[in-house]
């Protein structure tokens, strides 16, 4: 498999770093999101991300002016017919998604590869109404933040996502130095979903607010299970509120699965805007 | 005496030859076998109660030992409840999580005072590892009951043919930076372990979070079937 032409769709946190790492791999990248000025922004923001690398000496003036060429900003009405892979990382509104699949169907090539980097939406659902063509070619590509450095992106098959697609797909991105995971279509995927009880079943040990037994908490899965961060700082960090969306979204689509139930305490801290670092107090509390 | 200020000649290890640090603790202290233990009349200084068991077994054998020796206890409590063994065994000065491996050799423990404290601090020394005191581990030790929830969670995804071991894996790994994957994490604690643990916290707690995957229990090496 080849990738030479990617449309990234949406130029927001997630937009922007993963067109920025498609540039990297040399790969040429039409950017689109529905405010123009947006994505030129995120294009200014990107060519400074490279003036930095560059000045740190990580990458070649050299380098640059080839990644800089490589990107194009762009309308949906002048889109090129070249795209082998587009991605979308807009908002998380399922229904926008899947106008912007319909409408994407129409105007690019069949042999295009659709891609989310949704958290949240079935991958089954998202491409349910496309051609059934289309559908075969139809995935998930769900990177991790930032796309420019964090290596895991999670591949994830829909019921109609040819193997042969999601495989080759794989080992373009391994290719290329990212560690790609393939899984099914099931909510969170593997990370949110395997992650979950790091944060709920830290809860339950807590029980209520507390922080020197979020401290000791934090110290101990630190300390002992090697993690790099422990579980009530992570989601000061994350933000508490996002946390327990990712929570509740498991919880429910898992049919209420106990394993998944969130915690009386994380919602408390939510109505409270006790969120964590981005309001100054969350679990603890912060300058 | 050694180094560390633990008079090894008047402390009793309780020890089955399967422990993995059988051979470790072999090496600094005497040590029985749980049967031997509870036939032995010698008077000792500390006991140190290496026996993997649930609550109830471990409540009936430090029970049975009550009888033999009135020396305060530092006890293996991985797979037991912390708070009913305290409870019910007021011998029971102190508590730690050996079984569930640890990949920075840290080892989670309680202690009712400072001097015992001090106690499990040298003793792990001795084995090249070190204490963390857990200073409110009521149902259970902290870290072996997130990881055990963890690597359950990681067995279901297997059991429903989500991803395979090898990208379960490299998901957590290099997703959310986990030190261990939960597959391996789970071989290197011993899925049986991790079985054991989730049971005793579903019976103790009725709370069906703590159900066990098939697959888990399949993949266990009794292949509890219970």
């Amino acid at each position: 498999m080849d990738i030479k032409h990617v449309l990234v769709v949406g130029a927001g946190t997630m937009g922007q770093g993963i067109a920025q790492w498609f540039l990297t791999q040399k790969v040429r990248v039409e950017l689109i999101d529905h405010q123009y000025e947006k994505a030129n922004e995120a294009k200014e923001k990107i060519f400074s991300n490279f003036d930095l690398l560059k000045s740190k000496g990580k990458l070649t003036q050299e380098e640059i002016t080839i990644f800089k060429d490589l990107l194009h900003v762009t309308t949906q009405e002048q889109l090129s017919k070249e795209t082998d892979l587009a991605i979308e990382a807009i908002f998380e509104d399922l229904n926008v998604k899947k106008d912007l699949f319909h409408k994407l169907d129409k105007i690019l090539p069949e042999k295009t590869i659709f891609a989310s980097n949704t958290s949240s939406f079935p991958i089954t659902e998202l491409g349910a109404s496309l051609r059934a063509s289309r559908r075969k070619h139809f995935l998930g590509l769900h990177f991790f933040n930032p796309a420019t450095l964090m290596k895991l992106v999670e591949i994830i098959q829909g019921q109609d996502t040819s193997a042969d697609i999601a495989i080759k797909l794989k080992e373009w991105f391994k290719e290329k130095g990212k560690t790609p995971c393939l899984c099914a279509d099931a909510p969170g995927f593997i990370v949110n979903r395997i992650a979950r009880n790091f944060y709920g079943e830290s809860l339950r040990i807590a029980q209520h607010y507390d922080q020197e037994r979020f401290r000791e908490i934090d110290q101990i899965v630190r300390e002992v299970g090697g993690f790099k961060m422990g579980p009530f700082e992570l989601m000061d960090l994350i933000g508490i509120d996002v946390n327990l969306n990712v929570t509740q979204s498991v919880y429910e689509a898992f049919f209420h699965e106990p394993r998944f139930k969130p915690h009386r305490l994380q919602k408390e801290m939510v109505t409270a805007n006790k969120l964590g670092k981005k309001t100054k107090q969350g679990f603890y509390q912060y300058e | 005496m050694n180094n560390d200020g633990l008079n090894t000649e008047k402390i009793l290890a309780i020890i089955e030859p399967h422990h993995p640090r059988f051979l470790q603790i072999n090496e600094h202290f005497k040590t029985k076998s749980k049967e031997d233990a509870l036939g032995s009349y010698k008077t000792y200084d500390l006991i140190l109660d290496f026996s993997i068991l649930k609550t109830k077994e471990k409540h009936l054998f430090l029970k049975e030992l009550n009888k033999t020796t009135k020396a305060p206890i530092i006890s293996d409590l991985s797979l037991a409840w912390p708070d009913f063994i305290l409870k019910k065994h007021p011998q029971v000065v102190g508590g730690l999580s050996l079984v569930f491996f640890s990949p920075t050799s840290k080892v989670e423990y309680f202690a009712k005072t400072p001097s015992v404290q001090s106690e499990i601090q040298s003793f792990l020394k001795m084995l090249n590892l070190e204490g963390i005191h857990n200073h409110h581990c009521h149902l259970s030790f902290h870290y072996p009951r997130i990881i055990s929830m963890i690597i359950n969670e990681a067995y279901f995804a297997l059991e429903e043919k989500l991803a395979n071991p090898e990208d379960i894996d490299q998901a957590m790994k290099f997703g959310v930076n986990y030190p261990l994957g939960p597959i391996e994490w789970g071989q290197k604690i011993g899925l049986q372990n991790v079985l054991d643990l989730l049971q005793e916290l579903s019976q103790i707690t009725e709370d069906p979070r703590y159900r066990p995957s098939t697959f888990l229990k399949l993949n266990a090496d009794k292949s509890n079937l219970k």
